[in-house]
């Protein structure tokens, strides 16, 4: 038998890991194919093959989950999407709860300062801090995102992350040591992740694209009708839950040492009108279309 | 323009492979590494023709004592034929989109 490197013994330890994790984030009815699955990552040739092979257990759960929220009635898929909303509002909300002291420790142990104050541009930081939050930040927040199968907030601190990066590399290469207009550079990273996240949505929703599952047709659609579009406006609902707890969170922060000048003030007008047109737009796609007149929202 | 259930490449590299030989069984890891779909592709195209009925599954006795029993899979008749039908269908887009030159090489 070869002799497995210490590395190759993590990755399979890793894998098998992962794949008991996995079956307890499916009902028990669904766990044939994660069975499946699982039963063949025992012929993998060694440990990177046998983890890579389990990651894909992930993107099956999903589609299993996914599956399963579909096939449920309505009352009960009313009920799912209110705990999907929950998860998804607890995901972002935890990903601010390890954030915020994530700062203050980091700025501590790099001997950093954090200011909140009038100097130009507002908050500074070191670059270190502000990259190496962000990218764990994301990384964090995807991964609670995951735990909780809170999609939503998966995707969106997908595109945090990926944003905060490139913010984050385009200062380090700058040799700028201060981050000189931080809210401003923030918020725009903050708009980035919302049109990304809400593109993303509306990519994934396009009618009559190759899913996983079988097409879903409601009562009262013609053939080849448009699949309803509310799921989209539930997204945009989320993402402007996501934005105005943001928005809440770095206020909060803001003020804590003084008030907001003007500065914050415009940047916060720009959030609450991109925040009030999603909401119209959510509200008049929702009112506009025949299918939420018909109880089956789907 | 809307793509109609299973003619993804992925789905039609399947059903190519499975075709080749419709009445035997098929383990998931070698149907991966024939297609060269990762399991998180594999699985859910899988488990969308076995719900349409194009694929029955069978789970089987280990090779090896100690290993978990392992799901196999091959084409039911109404799904080969339908396979059949679909790969026909979408073969002569396939092939034109092979056929289209390279830049440069004329």
């Amino acid at each position: 038998m070869p002799t497995l490197s210490f590395v190759e013994r993590f990755a399979d330890a890793l894998a098998g890991r992962l794949l008991s994790w996995l079956q307890g984030r499916v009902a028990p009815g669904s766990r044939e194919w994660l069975d499946a699955l699982s039963a063949e990552a025992e012929c993998a040739d060694d440990g990177w093959q046998r983890l890579r092979w389990a990651l894909g257990g992930v993107s099956l759960v999903w589609t299993l989950n996914e599956r399963r929220h579909e096939h449920e009635p309505t009352r009960s898929t009313m009920r799912a999407r209110f705990v999907s909303g929950i998860a998804n509002i607890a995901a972002i909300a935890g990903w601010y709860a390890v954030i915020i002291p994530a700062t203050y420790a980091a700025t501590y142990f790099l001997r950093c300062h954090l200011s909140f104050g009038y100097q130009p541009g507002g908050c500074q930081e070191h670059p270190f801090v502000f990259g190496s939050i962000a990218i764990c930040g994301g990384a964090l927040g995807i991964i609670t995102a995951l735990a909780l199968r809170a999609r939503f907030a998966a995707y969106w601190w997908a595109v945090v992350s990926v944003c905060n990066t490139m913010g984050a590399v385009w200062y380090l290469r700058s040799g700028i040591a201060d981050l000189p207009r931080y809210g401003a550079t923030q918020s725009s990273m903050l708009m980035a992740a919302t049109v990304g996240v809400v593109l993303a949505a509306v990519m994934l929703e396009t009618p009559g694209t190759e899913t996983a599952r079988a097409p879903v047709h409601h009562v009262g659609d013609g053939a080849g009708a448009p699949a309803s579009s509310l799921s989209r406006h539930r997204i945009t609902a989320q993402v402007t839950a996501g934005a105005i707890s943001f928005a809440m969170v770095d206020s909060l922060i803001r003020m804590r040492d003084r008030h907001l000048v003007a500065d914050d003030v415009n940047h916060y007008a720009i959030l609450a009108c991109a925040m009030f047109a999603a909401v119209l737009a959510g509200l008049i796609g929702r009112h506009g279309s025949p299918l939420s007149t018909k109880g089956n929202i789907g | 323009m809307p793509r109609l259930p299973n003619t993804s490449p992925q789905t039609l590299r399947v059903l190519e492979l499975l075709l080749e030989s419709p009445r035997a069984w098929h383990y998931g890891y070698a149907l991966s590494q024939l297609t060269g779909l990762k399991s998180g592709t594999l699985y859910p195209i899988l488990m969308r023709l076995a719900d349409q009925g194009w694929l029955e599954t069978r789970w089987a006795e280990p090779e090896q004592p100690g290993r978990p029993p392992r799901h196999t899979y091959r084409l039911t008749g109404e799904g080969a034929k339908r396979a059949r039908t679909k790969l026909a269908e979408v073969a002569p887009s396939r092939m034109t989109r092979r056929l289209v030159p390279v830049p440069g090489s004329r």
